[in-house]
C-alpha cells in the first residue's frame, strides 16, 4: 500500500494503525490513526506530518490519534484527539480550533416524510427566514454586553431561562450546554463585538441546518434508535452544525498571539507555528482556558437559540405546537474543545479538534435515558449524502479518550469544487434527487457539493468495526440550508 | 505600482489561500486587500455607502499586513459590512522600527438582496504565512480560515 508519507506505519489490525516514535525527533509517544486501508492509502500528507507534530506536545499521553475522517488541519489534523497531563502539559488553541465548540445538534418530530413533502417548500423557506446564514448575518437575539456576558458563563441555560428552549434540552447537551470555568474577562473587546449580534446565525463554509428522513432501513440498532425516540418509518428529524462564529475565531487568533510569546517565556519549542501553546496551569493557559469555555457556551446557546427557531418554524408551517409535533431534542455534541476528563485512576486534559466524545454506556455524565446505550454521536455529511447518527462504546473509553470522528471530511479544495460544479446547476441537481436547497451564496453551495467529501458510510463503517462507536441510524437529506 | 493575486488550490483543502503579489510594498498590501475583499463579496456588488478610516502600526511588515487584513475580518463581523475597496498609505520610521498603515476603507452593510456574497471569512492564520522580497517585488502567501 502507498502512502503520502515516507514515515514508517505499522498496522496495528484492520482498522488501526500506528507510527512509532523512531519516526520523528521529538516524539514523546506513538501516533494512531483510525482508518480502513483504502481511508488510510487516500490521507493526504498533512495528516501524517501534522499527528507526528502532536506527539511531540509536552505533556501528552499514551498516544496523538487521528480518526478516519483526518485531513489536513492548522496544527492539529481535522480528527485529531490527544490527551495532555493536566499538571505538567500544556494546552493548544490549535488542538481546539478556531470555530471552538464547532458541534452537531439533532431535533426530531413526530413528522413522517409524507406530512411533511407537501409543505417542504414552505417549510425551507420559513427556516432560511428564522435561521441567518452567510456573510455578516445578524441572529434576532439582541443582547447587551452585559447579557452577552451571562451567555458566556451559562451557555444554553441562559437560552432555557429567557424563554429559547425546553428544561429537557439541557439533558441531552454535552456538559448539560455549559462548561464551567468560563471567565468573561480574559475575553478581548475585539471578541466581544465580533460576537454579539450572531447569536443564532448558522454562518458559511461547511455549517447547515438540515432536514432529513429516518427510513425503517436506515435504522441498524432498534434499542439504541427507541431511546432517542426514532422509530423510523420515514420520520422526519432536523440537524444543526454551527459554533461560536467570528467570537470563537477572535478567542482563538486572540490567545495564539499571546501564546506565541509564552512559548518563548516557558522554553517550549514546537514544529508548526499553529500549535503555538502553554503549560495549562500557566496563567496564560488558564487564560485561555476561560476564555474558550465562554466561547464554547456561547456555541451551545447559539444551536440552542437555532433549535427555538426550528421549532417556532415547524410550529407556524404545521400550525401547531413544538410540543405537539414532539419536538425533542436527541443530542448536541462538540467537536472543537479541550475539556478535563476522568478515564481510568486520572484527569486529563483531552483535545478533540473535528472529533466528537463518544462515550460508552454507564458514563455518569450520560442522562439516565441514554446511560444504557451510550451516548449519542452526530456525524454529519455532505448535503448531497446524508449523516449517521452512532453511539459511544467502552472501547472508546479504553483507547481513544471516549472519542471518535465527526463527519465525512473534503477530499476536493474549495477552488476546484467551484470549477468543476456550478451553484445555480447543484441547486437544480438536487431538487431532482429530492434535495430543497435554499443558499446565501451560490458560490459558497458549489463549494460544498458531494464530490469535494469523502463517501461517509465508508468512514462511519471504520469507527464501527474499529469498535470506537457503533451505528444507530443513517439519515437522508430533504431540505438544506447554506450560508 | 502594481500587485497581483491569485488563489492557491491544494494549500488549505477545507479552508482558502491566496498568493499576492507587488512590484512594491503598498502594491503588495494593494493586491492582499483586493484578494480578502473578493473573498467576502464580489465588489462590484457592493454600494460605497459605509466608510471609516483605519491607522495601525506595528514593529514589521508581516505582522501589519496580518493585523490588517485580520482588521477587515473583525469589521466584516462587528459592523455587519462588506467592501468596495480599500486606499491605503504605507510609511515607517527611518530605522523601520514602526510600520504605519493608513486605510481608508469604503463598503456597505451586508445586503443578501442584492450584493453577491461569498465566503464567510473567519480569520487570517499563520499557517505557511509568509512575506517575502525578491528585488524590489514583494510576494505575500496567506490561508484564510472559512
Amino acid at each position: 500500500m502507498t502512502l503520502n508519507t515516507d514515515m514508517q506505519v505499522n498496522r496495528i489490525d484492520d482498522y488501526l494503525w500506528e507510527i512509532p516514535p523512531s519516526e520523528k525527533a521529538g516524539m514523546l509517544v506513538p501516533a494512531r490513526i483510525y482508518a480502513s486501508p483504502a481511508i488510510l492509502g487516500a490521507m493526504d500528507r498533512g495528516v501524517f506530518d501534522q499527528v507526528t507534530n502532536v506527539a511531540c506536545l509536552p505533556g501528552i499521553h499514551r498516544y496523538a490519534l487521528c480518526m478516519p475522517d483526518g485531513h489536513w488541519g492548522y496544527g492539529f489534523p481535522i480528527g485529531g484527539v490527544a490527551a495532555f497531563d493536566p499538571e505538567d502539559g500544556i494546552i493548544s488553541p490549535g488542538g481546539v480550533g478556531y470555530d471552538i465548540n464547532c458541534g452537531m445538534r439533532l431535533i426530531r418530530t413526530d413528522l413522517s416524510l409524507s406530512e411533511v413533502q407537501p409543505k417542504l417548500e414552505l417549510l425551507m423557506t420559513e427556516l432560511f427566514r428564522r435561521v441567518p446564514a452567510g456573510v455578516g448575518s445578524r441572529g434576532f437575539v439582541n443582547v447587551t454586553r452585559r447579557e452577552f456576558r451571562e451567555v458566556m458563563r451559562k451557555g444554553a441555560a441562559w437560552c432555557i431561562a429567557n424563554g429559547y428552549g425546553w428544561e429537557e434540552d439541557l439533558d441531552r447537551i454535552e456538559e448539560r450546554g455549559c462548561l464551567n470555568g468560563a471567565d468573561p474577562t480574559h475575553v478581548t473587546d475585539y471578541a466581544i463585538e465580533r460576537g454579539i449580534n450572531q447569536l443564532g446565525t448558522l454562518g458559511s463554509g461547511n455549517h447547515y441546518l438540515e432536514v432529513q428522513v429516518l427510513s425503517d432501513k436506515g435504522i441498524f440498532d432498534r434499542e439504541a434508535a427507541a431511546a432517542m425516540g426514532l422509530t423510523g418509518r420515514d420520520q422526519v428529524v432536523v440537524m444543526v452544525h454551527c459554533g461560536s462564529r467570528g467570537f470563537g475565531h477572535q478567542v482563538a487568533s486572540d490567545y495564539l498571539k499571546v501564546f506565541e510569546k509564552a512559548m518563548r517565556r516557558f522554553g517550549i519549542s514546537v514544529k508548526d507555528q499553529q500549535l503555538a501553546c502553554a503549560p495549562f496551569r500557566s496563567p496564560e493557559g488558564q487564560d485561555y482556558f476561560g476564555a474558550m469555555n465562554c466561547a464554547a457556551n456561547t456555541a451551545f446557546a447559539n444551536r440552542q437559540v437555532i433549535t427555538h427557531q426550528i421549532r417556532e418554524a415547524f410550529a407556524a408551517v404545521f400550525d401547531s405546537t413544538p410540543h405537539a409535533l414532539g419536538m425533542h431534542l436527541i443530542y448536541d455534541v462538540a467537536h472543537n474543545i479541550a475539556k478535563v476528563e476522568r478515564y481510568g485512576d486520572g484527569e486529563w486534559l483531552v483535545h478533540r479538534k473535528g472529533a466528537t466524545r463518544a462515550f460508552g454506556p454507564g458514563s455518569p455524565e450520560l442522562p439516565d435515558c441514554y446511560r444504557h446505550i451510550g451516548q449519542p454521536v452526530i456525524c454529519g455529511g455532505s448535503m448531497e449524502t446524508g449523516s449517521y447518527l452512532l453511539v459511544g462504546t467502552d472501547r472508546a473509553m479504553h483507547d481513544t479518550f471516549g472519542s471518535t470522528m465527526h463527519g465525512s471530511g473534503r477530499t476536493m479544495s474549495r477552488a476546484q469544487a467551484k470549477r468543476t460544479v456550478r451553484g445555480e446547476q447543484l441547486l437544480r441537481d438536487m431538487k431532482q434527487h429530492g434535495i430543497l436547497v435554499k443558499a446565501v451564496s451560490m458560490s459558497g453551495l458549489a463549494e460544498e457539493a458531494g464530490l469535494a467529501y469523502k463517501n461517509i458510510s465508508e468512514v462511519v463503517n471504520t469507527v464501527d468495526q474499529a469498535g470506537i462507536t457503533k451505528k444507530v441510524a443513517e439519515l437522508k437529506p430533504i431540505g438544506n440550508i447554506k450560508g | 505600482m502594481s500587485g497581483t493575486f491569485r488563489f492557491l488550490d491544494e494549500i488549505a483543502l477545507a479552508d482558502m489561500a491566496f498568493e499576492a503579489e507587488g512590484d512594491s510594498l503598498p502594491a503588495l498590501f494593494d493586491a492582499a486587500t483586493q484578494a480578502l475583499i473578493q473573498s467576502l463579496a464580489d465588489p462590484a456588488s457592493v454600494a460605497q455607502t459605509w466608510q471609516q478610516t483605519i491607522d495601525m502600526e506595528e514593529p514589521d511588515i508581516d505582522t501589519l499586513l496580518f493585523e490588517w487584513l485580520n482588521r477587515l475580518v473583525y469589521l466584516k463581523d462587528a459592523q455587519a459590512v462588506v467592501f468596495h475597496h480599500a486606499t491605503l498609505k504605507l510609511n515607517h520610521t527611518p530605522d523601520r522600527s514602526v510600520w504605519r498603515l493608513h486605510a481608508e476603507l469604503i463598503g456597505a452593510p451586508v445586503d443578501q438582496a442584492t450584493q453577491d456574497l461569498r465566503s464567510d471569512v473567519k480569520g487570517v492564520t499563520k499557517h505557511l504565512y509568509a512575506v517575502t522580497q525578491t528585488g524590489t517585488s514583494w510576494k505575500a502567501r496567506v490561508v484564510l480560515d472559512v
